[in-house]
């Protein structure tokens, strides 16, 4: 049996550590990279909410987050995207055929994203600014608390944006658009200065 | 105009070198161009508009309409920069404009003899002529007209790219504050002290409004140190954003503000990885406007000669920046700030010569104020003309009667270089004018007031026509109040200082124009006079919006911030109606000129959104052109070197049906689609039927829209009972997913399905040619890929170098051919395997052009054809269309019009003699000289290596029964009219034995 080839991130090769722009003592924002293991999509039916909701909790161990906030446990993260939407990312592989078998289709639909996003960190000190500079959303610790998530867009870039802490995100790009996202970052970035991790 | 530094201020601030065409002067921190040009006895900035009349600097801030300059050079170049907003700074480099050779000694000054000619509408009386073929008097504007416009204008654009950046900014507040004046400070201190989040903007670079130069004690202290105190404060709290150098342009729907930060405009170029310029889009919640009022002057014969300038602003000059805007200076005045800005010059040490007043009479304190300036005063009198050329020497004084508006007695010269001149204040209300608010007209106070509020805004001080410190201080915080109550916060607490000062009449006399013989002119940037005003009337232009476009009044860089109102008063005294009878204009975003630059921000050259499949780079490295394919990119072709793109398409399309070919479709819209009604949802959606659709297969679907057109197609797979792929066109995935959401969210809400995008989940790869099953065969595991175990639309899994796959035997290039899907992030290795697999037999990659070829010689539809106008019926896909359910655009789709037999049909077309069709060429039966009527057109053309022949899908006219028929592909544009054979579509292996087999 073949050795599954490594998994390509749509940003291998732009990443290159070290330190740009602005950067006198420190940088105002720190760039990270990662794939996701697993990265799934639950979907509720209106009316099998609950029981979704039992079913991600028996499965994940971790209770459901409220609209628009995230729970954490080890290395699984479950957010809550929209109502009866949740996006699950999981460092370990094979979680979409464990939901899969826990989650018949009469009580709703999962779908793999794995591939289709990857994630870019963003923490710092100035990482609110950077991301205010190009993402309309208001960033403020009361409207956009740590713990939250919120989709949002720079220009037709779509992403989904988890606060881990007042100044710590997580971007979860479109994979054929996270090189533009990243060109931008780094313009952006540059301003403040910027450390590829 | 000869100003000067006065001695007080010879000292202060550090000397800074610039030059002004090509001349160099020294200027002092803190300067603006203007007040240092002004401190280097510099009196003509800049000619005029049509004229070539010299003009001199006639404001202190951001309404001037005559000091415009050129700063910068190469890609920094930038014309019509307001001298009075430009920081100086060390190595400034700036040029006058609309001049040759000089600004002193201009030739196209000559203009001015031909006065009468270049009056009100003359652009529209002289370039709107006949404009038939030889009209001689039209050819002969024609020729001038290059000269004209030569002549006239406003400096010229830059040429080479500007290397600088641009940025963008998204911000919230509780309570924005625009105008760090009295009334801003007031209010953000309110509404600050009330928790609420703040943002304070103000378009100079300090904070503090009017009190940068006001003689008022605050609290004690002079206004200026208290203003620079109360900033500081502001600022230390972390509430609070204070955004200087900061023009608030635009108020939009949903209380949404544009401000542009001029970040770096202070420097002689931006500091490194900073952005030049930041247009900042703030949403607040509530808003307190505190943009002040703008000075404006009083219309007299010669008022436009360089030294004639407004009152508060040779003020400024004096005491903010110490330079003496003339040797004397004489006031002319309707109104008491007049009179406290000759005292507050005098006081700085500046000559004031005269005050002459309108009025007959003023207050007593206000008298004193004048005779503290030691000026010869005239009440009662106005001036009538001015003597000078290009220096100003002085002026003609009249008696005035300013309720009659009569001038009497003898006319009497008074020496001066410089009339400083006030007519009243204008509120600069431009926001809520540009959100629709309609003014109200205060007679008292001779203005326009913002009048009701149409968003969750509250105007404060003199914006308000709330004038002076006192008023300023009280109106900004009860708005900062109703702010916070709109926002949802307490009232906070109060901090107004103690004010000891003047405290005046603002209300002028209601004197706008002193009509005497000599060109008065209203608006100084498009050298419109009085007598245009007039003159549009008389030629039937009664209406303000018409006498705007007529005269060109208020339009240009300044949007007439100085001339809307004397020109509103001049048309009312012209048909006999007040100033609000006549109505006002309506101001449109943005407040000052904004670089295009600055609004496009970073969404420009490599930073535009583009979207990448996960082979780009292997596709650029083996010597793709790569083409845009709505916002992806895509390889056109792989040129070989010294290969054309017609060259590589040709080779790569022989390959593929000759032997095999692999082709990029990672960009191909994916949409997974869910649930229990899934496949009714998409029986629903598709003119064909999907219901019974069996797992493990794909089926070729039509989408028509609503109206019966069609709208996109695709092949969807079943993957298993209640899930399916389903793929779109690349430029119509997003289009298809706003189709489905729709229907599934408000037509059929019932249904239990979901849909998500997943384009960015799948790579994907065609195998295409007589080869592919041997190279899938090679790499393959886990899945039997012969004709038996995966016939034609068959749907299976496997692995392919470890990698779990899909692969589903569907055709676009009529060849046999497999799509194969993994997950992106393993879409090069898969591709690197099929590469590999297929190396004994040639494989070679090919791209859109070849792909494009394949699918025309297959008679395939795809988006040229899909073009939003055709109907099934029309490509020959009627068969898809079911009789037996409905489904989208079924209804209208059986219209009579849309199944007339005379509408366009899909055809092909084939070039008879060898010569190339062009694309978008005509269908016509007539010779080249004589074409006749279009029948049809060409939609999607090539090079057949099949056919050895350009061929072309084309739509005609009862197309499918002129199979056989000659004509002509016409092209007139391009020169090109091809002898063409009317042939079936169907180019290639009509019967599809090839892909089937």
């Amino acid at each position: 049996m073949a050795e599954i080839p490594d998994r390509i991130s749509p940003l291998d090769g732009l990443f290159e550590p070290g330190d740009f722009g602005a950067v006198t003592n420190s940088p105002g924002v720190e760039y990270s990279q990662r794939l996701c293991g697993a990265l799934v999509q639950v979907q509720a039916w209106p009316g099998t909410t609950g029981k979704v909701e039992a079913v991600l909790k028996q499965v994940l161990g971790l209770p459901v987050p409220k609209a628009r906030l995230a729970h954490m446990k080890d290395e699984t993260i479950l957010m809550s995207t929209g109502p009866g939407r949740w996006l699950v990312d999981d460092e370990m592989e094979g979680l979409e055929e464990k939901l899969r078998k826990a989650l018949p289709s009469d009580l709703g639909a999962l779908t793999g994203l794995t591939h289709a996003r990857v994630v870019i960190s963003v923490s710092g000190e100035k990482a609110e600014w950077v991301l205010s500079s190009g993402i309309a959303m208001d960033f403020h610790v009361n409207a956009f608390p740590g713990g939250g998530v919120q989709l949002g867009h720079h220009h037709e870039i779509g992403v989904t944006i988890h606060r881990l802490g007042a100044n710590h995100f997580e971007l979860y790009a479109f994979t054929s658009l996270a090189h533009g996202l990243w060109h931008w970052l780094t313009h952006a970035g540059a301003e403040v200065g910027y450390r590829v991790t | 105009m000869s100003g000067f530094r006065l001695k007080a201020a010879e000292t202060g601030g550090k000397a800074l070198h610039f030059t002004f065409d090509g001349k160099s002067f020294v200027g002092r921190e803190g300067d603006t161009l203007a007040s240092a040009l002004m401190a280097n006895g510099v009196s003509i900035v800049g000619r005029s508009f049509k004229y070539h009349r010299p003009r001199g600097i006639f404001t202190a801030g951001s309404e001037e309409p005559s000091a415009l300059v050129t700063l910068r050079s190469g890609g920094r170049h930038e014309p019509n920069v307001r001298a009075t907003e430009i920081e100086l700074y060390e190595g400034l480099e700036a040029r006058s404009q609309n001049r040759w050779p000089s600004v002193r000694f201009d030739l196209m000054a000559v203009n001015q003899l031909a006065g009468k000619a270049f009056s009100a509408g003359f652009y529209y009386k002289t370039f709107m002529g006949p404009r038939r073929a030889g009209h001689k008097a039209t050819q002969f504007w024609y020729f001038c007209e290059q000269f004209i416009r030569r002549a006239a204008g406003l400096g010229k654009g830059a040429t080479s790219a500007d290397p600088d950046t641009y940025s963008r900014m998204n911000a919230w507040c509780d309570v924005l504050v625009i105008g760090a004046g009295a009334a801003g400070i007031a209010a953000a201190g309110r509404a600050a002290s009330a928790g609420a989040r703040v943002i304070m903007c103000d378009e100079r670079a300090r904070g503090g409004g009017s009190l940068t130069g006001a003689p008022e004690l605050l609290d004690g202290q002079p206004a200026a140190e208290w203003a620079s105190d109360a900033m500081e404060e502001l600022a230390e709290l972390d509430n609070v954003t204070i955004l200087t150098r900061t023009t608030v342009q635009s108020m939009f729907d949903g209380d949404t503000y544009l401000a542009v930060e001029r970040v770096n405009d202070h420097r002689d170029e931006p500091k490194r990885h900073q952005p030049r310029q930041r247009a900042w889009t703030i949403r607040a919640a509530s808003t307190v406007i505190a943009t002040g009022a703008i000075e404006r002057p009083i219309v007299f014969a010669g008022n436009d000669r360089p030294g004639v300038m407004l009152a508060d602003a040779a003020r400024r000059y004096a005491v903010e920046y110490g330079v003496a805007p003339g040797r004397a200076v004489a006031v002319f005045t309707n109104n008491d700030t007049g009179w406290l800005a000759a005292r507050d010059m005098a006081r700085a040490g500046v000559i004031v010569s005269a005050i002459v007043d309108v009025r007959a009479d003023v207050q007593d304190d206000v008298r004193k104020a004048g005779e503290e300036s030691r000026a010869e005063i005239f009440l009662g009198a106005a001036i009538t003309g001015t003597r000078g050329w290009q220096e100003l020497q002085g002026a003609h004084v009249r008696d005035f009667h300013e309720v009659s508006n009569t001038l009497g007695g003898k006319k009497r010269f008074i020496g001066c270089d410089c009339i400083a001149v006030s007519g009243g204040w204008s509120p600069a209300f431009h926001l809520t004018s540009q959100q629709g608010g309609k003014p109200q007209w205060d007679a008292e106070l001779q203005a326009f007031l913002p009048g009701e509020a149409s968003a969750n805004w509250f105007g404060a001080g003199a914006m308000a026509g709330k004038f002076g410190l006192r008023n300023a201080f009280r109106t900004g915080e009860e708005a900062a109040v109703r702010a916070l109550t709109q926002a949802g916060f307490g009232e906070g607490e109060s901090s107004v200082p103690v004010i000891e000062g003047d405290a005046i009449d603002y209300a002028p006399a209601p004197v706008l124009e002193i009509n005497s013989p000599g060109k008065s002119f209203v608006d100084l940037q498009h050298d419109v006079t009085a007598d245009d005003v007039r003159l549009a009337h008389r030629e039937g232009f009664v209406s303000v919006e018409h006498l705007k476009r007529y005269t060109t009044l208020g339009m240009a860089t300044d949007q007439g911030k100085t001339s809307n109102v004397t020109g509103l008063a001049i048309m009312a005294q012209t048909r006999d109606m007040s100033i609000p009878e006549v109505g006002t204009t309506r101001f449109r975003p943005p407040y000052t000129p904004v670089a295009l630059a600055t609004l496009a921000g970073e969404q420009y050259g490599h930073l535009s959104t583009v979207r990448r499949t996960p082979m780009h780079d292997w596709h650029v490295a083996n010597g793709a052109h790569m083409y845009a394919n709505g916002p992806w990119l895509r390889p056109e072709s792989y040129n070989a070197p010294g290969e054309t793109v017609e060259q590589a398409y040709i080779r790569e399309a022989r390959k593929v049906r000759e032997s095999v070919g692999l082709v990029d479709v990672s960009t191909l819209g994916k949409i997974d689609v869910q649930g229990p009604d899934a496949a009714e949802f998409l029986n629903r959606i598709y003119s064909n039927g999907f219901a019974k659709l069996p797992v493990g297969k794909a089926r070729y679907g039509l989408m028509l829209r609503e109206d019966g057109f069609l709208f996109d197609d695709g092949t969807t797979w079943r993957l298993d009972e209640h899930r399916f792929l389903m793929t779109t066109t690349t430029a119509g995935a997003g289009h298809v997913m706003e189709h489905l959401e729709y229907h599934r969210d408000v037509v059929w809400p019932d249904l239990k399905v979901a849909l998500t995008s997943v384009s960015d989940e799948w790579a994907g790869v065609a195998v295409a040619g007589p080869k592919s099953r041997q190279v899938l065969a090679a790499c393959v595991t886990k899945c039997d890929v012969s004709n038996e175990a995966l016939p034609f639309m068959g749907v299976r899994t496997g692995e392919i170098v470890g990698i779990p796959v899909w692969i589903a035997r569907l055709s676009f290039s009529g060849e046999m051919a497999y799509e194969v899907y993994c997950g992106a992030n393993w879409g090069q290795a898969l591709w690197d395997a099929l590469m590999a697999a297929g190396e004994k037999h040639d494989i070679v990659p090919y791209g859109l052009e070849a792909l494009s070829t394949l699918r025309i010689e297959k008679g395939h539809v795809a988006g040229p054809e899909l073009n939003g106008r055709t109907t099934p019926g029309d490509l020959g896909l009627q068969g898809m269309v079911s009789s037996k359910k409905n489904f989208v655009g079924a209804v209208l789709n059986n219209r009579p019009a849309m199944q007339a037999e005379d509408r366009l049909q899909l055809v092909a077309i084939r070039s008879i003699d060898g010569q190339r069709i062009i694309g978008g060429s005509h269908l016509v039966k007539g010779t080249k000289d004589e074409p006749g009527l279009s029948e049809g057109h060409t939609t999607s053309t090539c090079f057949s290596p099949a056919l050895n022949a350009y061929i072309s899908l084309a739509l005609l006219e009862r197309g499918r029964a002129r199979f056989g028929e000659k004509m002509y592909a016409t092209n007139p544009v391009r020169d090109s009219h091809v002898a063409v054979e009317v042939i079936n579509p169907h180019m290639v292996d009509p019967k599809g034995a090839r892909m089937h087999g």
